[in-house]
């Protein structure tokens, strides 16, 4: 078992820390202004993220690649000088929770920036938090468009490090029209998470479909719960609608069970099969019997983008924890990443000049469609990271190649659906 | 009848004055978000104990109006932006509306039946939540902010000043439903919970007692549900979760159904066991596990009926002892 | 809404065949769990909150089984086995002390005992979710009957499920251990009153509860992925399916759980999005109508 000897690093030094400098923080009530004082040469770094539940998994991903990325930064001087201290804290999921842990990092343990690795509903909570406190915040797992997108939820200090809905779809519909063109394939299905990102992800990707292969029809749509153990009812409900071609957006443990209920149906014999987040090692490696031929995005694999920085990146992650990294591993890798190189910038670790020196960075990374990611100015998201889509195998490398749409034209896309949601 | 409720105002005052010189002496802001926690949930928690404790009506679904109150609330402050003691006002009569419709088919029931109905209401309108997107957020919740325009003075958007005006919503709220228990309708409330059977007999109206009992309830359940959502600035459908009706029975159990204080002991302990626990232990599950089981197989009541009855045994143990002559040290021994 | 579908199901046999099945795979599923539930109810008048913990420790326990033996049955019994004892440990440490005393503290010990039982299985299986695989046997195409879609897995846990009821029905009638529990949930007292060992039966009704609920997590492992806290829905489920079959009545939960099931199937296809509340508004409709259940005995 690696994950509990990967927690020590960051409880350990907490509590050591916290008890030569300021004595007992106790039940965690009481702060104390002096810890600061006394140890104003490290920063601290607070990360609200789920560590228990159904998606602990995820957050313990998140922290893992944090800390990786955080020894390097320190090993090279840490931010402007100062070595980060990520103090990680678990909010079970819960948003009220995320908010309280968000608001206690920052007034009684003392963080100056929080990495705020809480899904969607946490993250919007901590935003608020953000809005409340002025502190400087990176959202680095939610992947709801109008986090970054909408206008009136924009705040100077808060940023996101992660990948967007809106960019996913538009990238997944263009890749869908091409094939759906060339095979004739018009009677489409959907089976998505009945939830904002399960619905909001479906709907985007079906407009840029329908845009780019206007035969296509969507003939039926299950909605199961996030996190149903059972899809029978909605196997059987496409069973029923016979569609030429079936989206999902569900994730995790939900997409295995349903690959592994649908099989037992020969369901993918029956119809082509996109989703979206299968290409992820957490369910790669999980399905006993993947299917071959599913087509997917990218969430993160090492052969894409298919560099020997990307592979080695992954590998080191691998060496160290026991495992693959997953999508919110490399999200919550690169926010170390532009944090150092925006300190460095800056030459400065405040918060407000941090901020400053965020808008419009653009840094080298593994992770970077053509090696680099920037950190957009206008919305303060980052764009340019890799994204593609391509077709599974049953064994590694998992997805031998992914197809990837050019930056420029994901803009296009992206320019105009904002224009029509009112964003711009 | 004068004196206890001139004590209870007297003890609530005090109690005030000791919430609003807390953070001159200890100045932190985690404190200050804790007891505004503490009144959301204390609040709530107190308020299921009036069906609990005084009326005998375990509900499961109690948590609905927690939720009702800050989403009535969220709702109402983000789309007229009204005042904010008339959006409270407005939110507790919402939410009584809600407990008189569900309460009317629910308050015949008996134990686990009006349990399970309960709890079947609020999966209802937890769905319900879920569904209406354009009014309710869905499952994000109603983000974007709830907006605190000043009133009388007083600037909700500063932690400092919403916190004195959570701590005396508390205190408002605990020394009415104090006054509630103590009236003549509580003590009629108790003697349905005994014996329904017999205060029929009495003439006493046990359904519409049970009802009124269920939208007061209701409302300071709302209350709670209120200052959560100041305090976090936001709805979330967890808030009208099964879960949240979970941790409101627990905090009762923790603390106490028979004390009034009891379900506020048990607030507290939870939030600083919850804050504690989840911030030095991984499987904060498994830590939390035991001490309820400490709790509930040690103790087998709540702490402070445990301490309360802990008291009485003493100071009889001490009358008997007073009386009789001290009992020799061989009997004790055997 | 989709009343067409739902309408143009109803009248073709394919999809009649399908969709039913499909009703009885859900409730049959749900019955192993119920049924364990209604029973203890009826015998000890606890509700035994940690009764989908048992269904978790099932899967997880057929999971490693199958890996290492490889043999589907093997990892059944060992499914249904495993989580038989460490449900009479739990009986044995824990619930005796709270039988018969106040409900609020029942649920505050078996709250504790969930909390505690999926941090375990998170320290010993890991926090990620897991995936058994379909047993080789099992994995072939599905049969077709009158054009409905049936795979053969499906049908040997309907069997499997329908020949535990049966067996179950026919030792509650017949035997002497299912003699006595009909006895003491009519009148406990009576049954202590005449010799019987009161505790040891309890213990035994409750290790039978936890038998079928990990036998359910078995009969479960190859299609649902495997996470620590699995086992709530499906004890929430199987409350709604003991309430509205009747607290403490078998017949009643396996009417229930097939209801339940079928109202499922039916309910995705006419009301997509509203699945979920249509069970929650069965449970309510019956409760108001018929408060002890549509088997329950006592009227409430």
């Amino acid at each position: 078992m690696s994950k509990p000897s990967s927690s020590k690093p960051s409880s350990s030094s907490i509590n050591r820390r916290g008890f030569l400098a300021a004595g007992a923080v106790a039940a965690g009530t009481v702060s104390m202004p002096w810890v600061a004082g006394a140890q104003a040469k490290t920063i601290k770094v607070g990360m609200p993220t789920i560590l228990s539940g159904r998606v602990a998994q995820l957050g313990t991903s998140s922290r893992n690649a944090a800390q990786m990325e955080v020894e390097k930064v320190n090993a090279a001087g840490g931010l402007a000088g100062r070595p980060i201290e990520l103090v990680i804290r678990d909010s079970k999921g819960q948003p009220q929770e995320a908010a309280r842990v968000a608001r206690e990092l920052v007034n009684s343990d003392g963080c100056e920036i929080l990495i705020d690795a809480e899904a969607s509903t946490g993250a919007f909570a901590v935003h608020e938090v953000a809005r409340d406190l002025g502190v400087l915040c990176i959202h680095t797992n939610s992947e709801t468009s109008s986090l970054t997108a909408d206008p009136k939820l924009r705040l100077p200090n808060a940023f996101r490090c992660a990948r967007q809905g809106i960019h996913d779809s538009a990238v997944g519909g263009t890749y869908a029209a091409e094939i759906a063109n060339a095979r004739n394939l018009t009677r489409w299905a959907t089976c998505s998470p009945d939830y904002a990102y399960g619905r909001d992800t479906t709907a985007e990707f079906v407009m840029y479909l329908k845009r780019f292969a206007p035969k296509v029809e969507v003939i039926s749509e299950g909605w199961p719960k996030i996190f149903q153990p059972d899809y029978t009812e909605t196997i059987t409900k496409l069973l029923q609608a016979k569609p030429q071609a079936l989206y999902s957006c569900l994730w995790g443990g939900d997409l295995t069970s349903f690959i592994d209920q649908a099989s037992i149906y020969a369901l993918f014999s029956q119809m082509q099969f996109y989703a979206v987040n299968m290409a992820d090692y957490t369910a790669l490696t999980v399905v006993k019997n993947l299917p071959a031929g599913i087509h997917s995005g990218n969430r993160y694999v090492k052969t894409f983008p298919a560099t020997p920085q990307n592979a080695a990146w992954g590998d080191a992650y691998r060496a160290k924890y026991g495992e693959y990294p997953t999508n919110w591993a490399w999200q919550n890798g690169v926010v170390i990443n532009f944090l150092a190189a925006a300190a460095k910038k800056a030459d400065s670790a405040d918060g407000k000049k941090l901020a400053d020196a965020l808008r419009g960075l653009k840094i080298d990374s593994p992770l970077g469609a053509d090696g680099t990611i920037t950190m957009r100015a206008e919305d303060q998201t980052i764009v340019g990271y890799a994204i593609g889509w391509g077709t599974t195998i049953a064994k590694e490398p998992y997805v031998p190649e992914m197809k990837s749409t050019p930056w420029q034209r994901i803009f296009e896309l992206e320019a105009e659906w904002k224009k029509e949601k009112g964003f711009a | 009848m004068m004196r206890p409720a001139f004590r209870d105002a007297l003890l609530g005052l005090t109690g005030f004055l000791v919430l609003a010189a807390l953070p001159l002496v200890f100045v932190s802001s985690a404190l200050i978000d804790f007891v505004i926690r503490c009144a959301a949930l204390g609040l709530f928690a107190t308020s299921l104990n009036l069906l609990v404790g005084y009326g005998g009506m375990v509900s499961f679904g109690h948590g609905l109006f927690f939720g009702m109150g800050a989403y009535s609330f969220g709702i109402i402050m983000q789309r007229t932006g009204m005042p904010i003691p008339l959006a409270i006002l407005l939110s507790l009569g919402v939410a009584a509306l809600v407990a008189l419709v569900v309460g009317a088919i629910c308050v015949r029931l008996k134990e686990i039946y009006f349990a399970f109905v309960t709890l079947a209401f609020q999966m209802l309108v937890h769905s319900m939540i879920i569904a209406w997107v354009p009014v309710t957020g869905g499952d994000q919740g109603l983000r974007g902010g709830i907006p605190r325009p000043p009133f009388l003075g007083i600037n909700l958007a500063d932690q400092k000043q919403l916190y004195l005006f959570a701590a005396a919503l508390l205190i408002i709220g605990l020394l009415a439903m104090r006054h509630i228990v103590s009236s003549p309708f509580g003590y009629t409330l108790r003697m349905i919970r005994d014996n329904p059977v017999r205060a029929g007999f009495l003439g006493i109206d046990v359904y519409r007692t049970r009802l009124t009992a269920f939208v007061l309830a209701g409302m300071f359940a709302s209350l709670g549900g209120v200052i959560m959502s100041l305090f976090v600035s936001g709805a979330y459908p967890e808030f009208a979760f099964w879960t949240m009706s979970g941790e409101a029975v627990f905090i009762v159990m923790l603390g106490g159904t028979v004390a009034f204080l009891g379900p506020m002991v048990g607030t507290v302990l939870l939030l600083l066991l919850n804050d504690f626990v989840t911030r030095v232990a991984e499987h904060h599950g498994l830590v939390l596990g035991i001490v309820i089981l400490i709790f509930a197989l040690g103790l087998r009541k709540g702490l402070l009926d445990f301490v309360m009855d802990w008291i009485e045994a003493r100071r009889t143990r001490r009358g008997a002892a007073s009386l009789v002559p001290a009992p020799s040290p061989e009997r004790i021994a055997t | 809404m989709d009343l067409n579908a739902l309408t143009e199901c109803l009248v073709s046999a394919s999809c009649m065949v399908t969709q039913v099945t499909s009703g009885f795979i859900i409730g049959m599923l749900l019955f192993l769990v119920a049924v364990g539930l209604t029973l203890i109810f009826g015998v000890m008048k606890i509700v035994n909150f940690t009764h989908g913990a048992f269904y978790m420790l099932g899967a997880y326990f057929a999971m490693t089984v199958f890996q290492f033996t490889n043999s589907y049955g093997l990892a059944l019994l060992g499914a249904a086995v495993g989580a038989c004892v460490i449900g009479v440990i739990v009986e044995r440490l824990f619930m005796q002390r709270v039988y018969g005393g106040n409900v609020l503290m029942q649920l505050l010990v078996c709250y504790a005992l969930v909390l505690i039982l999926d941090d375990l299985v998170r320290i010993v299986w890991g926090p990620e979710f897991k995936a058994m695989g379909m047993p080789d046997a099992f994995r072939v195409p599905p049969l077709f009957i009158m054009g409905g879609v049936v795979p053969p897995f499906y049908l040997f846990l309907i069997a499997a499920a329908l020949a535990m009821a049966i067996i179950l029905g026919l030792a509650i009638a017949r035997t002497r251990f299912g003699k006595t529990i009909r006895a003491a949930a009519h009148n406990p007292a009576m049954v202590s009153v005449l010799g019987i060992n009161t505790g040891l039966l309890f213990t035994g009704v409750f290790a039978l509860g936890c038998l079928l609920a990990g036998l359910a997590g078995g009969l479960a492992a190859p299609v649902r992925s495997l996470t620590p806290g699995m086992g709530f829905s499906i004890l929430i489920e199987s409350f709604i399916v003991t309430v509205i079959g009747g607290m403490g009545s078998i017949l009643g939960a396996l009417v229930g759980a097939v209801l339940l099931g079928l109202i499922r199937t039916f309910g995705a296809l006419g009301f997509p999005l509203f699945t979920e509340a249509l069970m929650y508004l069965a449970m309510a409709v019956v409760l108001i109508v018929k408060p002890s259940g549509l088997f329950g005995r006592e009227a409430a």
